[in-house]
């Protein structure tokens, strides 16, 4: 088991920088064959930048269009954020200062995760005004939802031996595998995660220089039949 | 179906990205006028994306690179095909996009890579090329009729001027009150301005743009550019909305090197001469009218305040608003040459702007796009709720007529 659970995660960790450096090399094709024909051109400005931070960090976008789903939406992705940085802790050695602060808001994001995902899925799937979900959104939500339920079972419930999965994860890092802990969530856990990471959505990839480039244009609406 | 030819090929690099960053979040459906009246999420723009990517994958992605094209699925690309060409191309979804996608340019490239592989357009849009070609515009109508049935007697036409008046072919052939209207209030200004003769002012170019008919474009917009810098314009004022469009974002490409004259549409160059003081709107009129902002003047190439400004202008007139206006309007209908093949479609999102207008208790419904006054008056046709429908420089025309 120990041992197709090591090989599953290589096959994974493989798998996903093919696919992205695949999207790259499709971009790349793109960007050296698109003549960028764009009349208006888009001026960079420092207000352009800002409201893209603002986009990125906050979902500013977002909030303007539904704030009901803002709401899940951003304490979804800061939780998650959370939870991967206390992660870390398992992927360093020795671990810095920054993780080791984080240990405690990422405790509490853990379990703040899976209350998020539930009111996400309340508010698109039950709330009448919602006409769409995409199943392959859904099937990510719900699957986040189920490895984040088990991390919070194993925190409060079946914990696994830490040191164990320590020393297993940071076998598979330098290619010296180590024994599988013998923690049946942990190993559910832990098949879920390599089972997200092939379907982890492009959009967090292209989405920051989409959101960039539709402030640039917002600012320069003005100027393509308004002289300054 | 196999393919070689690549689904990125008409795709700028930033319209890749757009196409992978999309979320699949739905928040644009809330926002399309096709899904108000058909609630079809298989034609929504998240599905669109969805599916061209699959597309892509099929052609760029890793197993393609390694093992050959992969087949595409007919069904699937008939149905993207069916979606893409149903969008009025309004570009609303791009408004609320959370990310921020720019649709109304994306869609008119997914439309040529369709028109590419022999799949668009669909229905009476295929003919448009034989007829810009055969007769100068996309409706097949004689050019002796462009300016004849509609123009002004007394209005005189300038042979060389700095300012020229593009009429367009919906305006001249569908919407002739509303061309009217314009040069009756640029005689008003009294700066003399030309028109090329009717033989020569040929379509735009728009409706081969937007349903992705691309050959004939370079030839049309080198012919009408050479046309008025041959008669010395330095200003081309034009009325259509999706004219206006293509000539300032797409008319330089085309031609490939700057223009030789500004663009403005006709609102901008009125309000400049109320401004100014060289026309006096000084006849009252006590109605509540409500102003429905055309999409590709607004989102496309941003101008909302001036039709504002010129209607606020009447003495007595108050403005309505549409519960969506400006940068969130809502598309009439009629956009996106969409109204020739999905007549049904169009027709009910008129209506549905004729409700909100009614609702709102307006006098009249103000439009500003020859499309929309041909396809909203279609619209109200047999309709229960009625309301007058007038192009604002038709108003403007009226309130000038008064003062003579």
């Amino acid at each position: 088991m120990g041992k197709i659970l090591i090989l599953a995660a290589y096959a994974v960790y493989t798998a996903f920088w093919i696919r992205f450096f695949s999207h790259l090399l499709v971009w790349w094709r793109a960007a050296r064959r698109s003549i960028e024909s764009v009349s208006v051109a888009a001026p960079s400005s420092v207000k352009a930048y800002i409201l893209t931070v603002m986009d990125v960090v906050f979902f500013g976008r977002l909030l303007m269009v539904n704030p009901a789903l803002w709401l899940g939406e951003w304490i979804f992705h800061f939780s998650f954020f959370l939870v991967v940085l206390r992660h870390l802790r398992f992927f360093l050695n020795p671990v810095p200062p920054c993780i080791w602060w984080v240990q405690t808001p990422g405790l509490i994001a853990g379990y703040i995760l899976p209350v998020s995902l539930v009111y996400i899925l309340i508010v698109r799937l039950l709330f009448g005004r919602e006409r769409y979900a995409s199943p392959a959104n859904v099937f990510l939500l719900g699957l986040v939802l189920v490895i984040s339920s088990v991390g919070v079972a194993m925190q409060l419930l079946f914990k696994p031996n830490l040191v164990e999965v320590k020393l297993f994860v940071l076998g598979i890092l330098s290619f010296m595998p180590a024994a599988t802990p013998e923690s049946v969530l942990f190993a559910v856990h832990f098949c879920l995660v390599l089972i997200l990471i092939p379907f982890l959505p492009t959009h967090i990839f292209f989405a920051p220089f989409v959101m960039m480039e539709a402030r640039k244009r917002e600012q320069a609406l003005r100027l393509v039949m308004h002289e300054k | 179906m196999k393919s070689k030819r690549s689904f990125t090929e008409e795709l700028l690099s930033q319209q890749l990205l757009e196409i992978g960053a999309c979320t699949q979040c739905g928040e644009c459906l809330k926002h399309c006028p096709v899904q108000d009246v058909t609630g079809n999420p298989s034609v929504s723009p998240p599905e669109k994306i969805r599916m061209f990517r699959e597309f892509i994958r099929a052609t760029d992605g890793l197993k393609s690179r390694l093992f050959g094209s992969g087949d595409v699925d007919r069904k699937l690309l008939d149905n993207f095909t069916r979606a893409v060409y149903e969008c009025t191309t309004c570009g609303a979804c791009g408004q609320s996009c959370p990310v921020g996608i720019f649709t109304q340019r994306l869609w008119p490239v997914l439309r040529k890579e369709m028109v590419k592989r022999g799949l668009g357009p669909i229905g009476v849009q295929a003919n448009m090329p034989k007829a810009i070609m055969d007769s100068g515009n996309p409706y097949d109508k004689s050019p002796t009729e462009r300016y004849h049935p509609w123009f002004p007697g007394h209005v005189k036409i300038a042979e060389r001027s700095e300012i020229a008046y593009y009429a367009g072919c919906t305006g001249a052939y569908e919407a002739q009150p509303m061309v009217r209207g314009d040069v009756l209030v640029l005689d008003a200004i009294g700066a003399p301005f030309t028109m090329l003769p009717p033989e020569e002012e040929v379509c735009c170019g728009f409706p081969l743009f937007i349903t992705g008919q691309h050959d004939q474009l370079k030839d049309l917009v080198t012919g009408l550019v050479k046309g008025y810098e041959a008669r010395g314009v330095k200003l081309l004022v034009c009325s259509c909305p999706c004219c206006v469009n293509i000539m300032t974002r797409d008319w330089p490409l085309f031609y490939g090197e700057p223009l030789p004259f500004k663009i403005r549409h006709i609102t901008q160059y009125v309000s400049d001469a109320i401004r100014d003081g060289r026309l006096r709107l000084i006849k009252e009129l006590r109605e509540a009218v409500i102003y429905h902002d055309p999409c590709y003047l607004t989102r496309g190439v941003g101008v909302i305040e001036e039709p504002r400004t010129v209607l606020r202008s009447i003495p007595g007139l108050t403005l309505l608003e549409f519960e969506h206006h400006g940068l969130n309007s809502r598309c009439c209908g009629s956009g996106g040459a969409a109204r020739k093949i999905f007549h049904e479609n169009a027709i009910a999102i008129g209506r549905l702007t004729i409700d909100e207008a009614v609702a709102k208790k307006a006098d009249r419904l103000i439009l500003s796009c020859p499309a929309c006054y041909a396809k909203v008056n279609e619209a109200m046709q047999g309709h229960k709720n009625q309301i007058r429908i007038t192009d604002i420089m038709e108003l403007v025309s009226t309130i000038i007529e008064g003062d003579r």
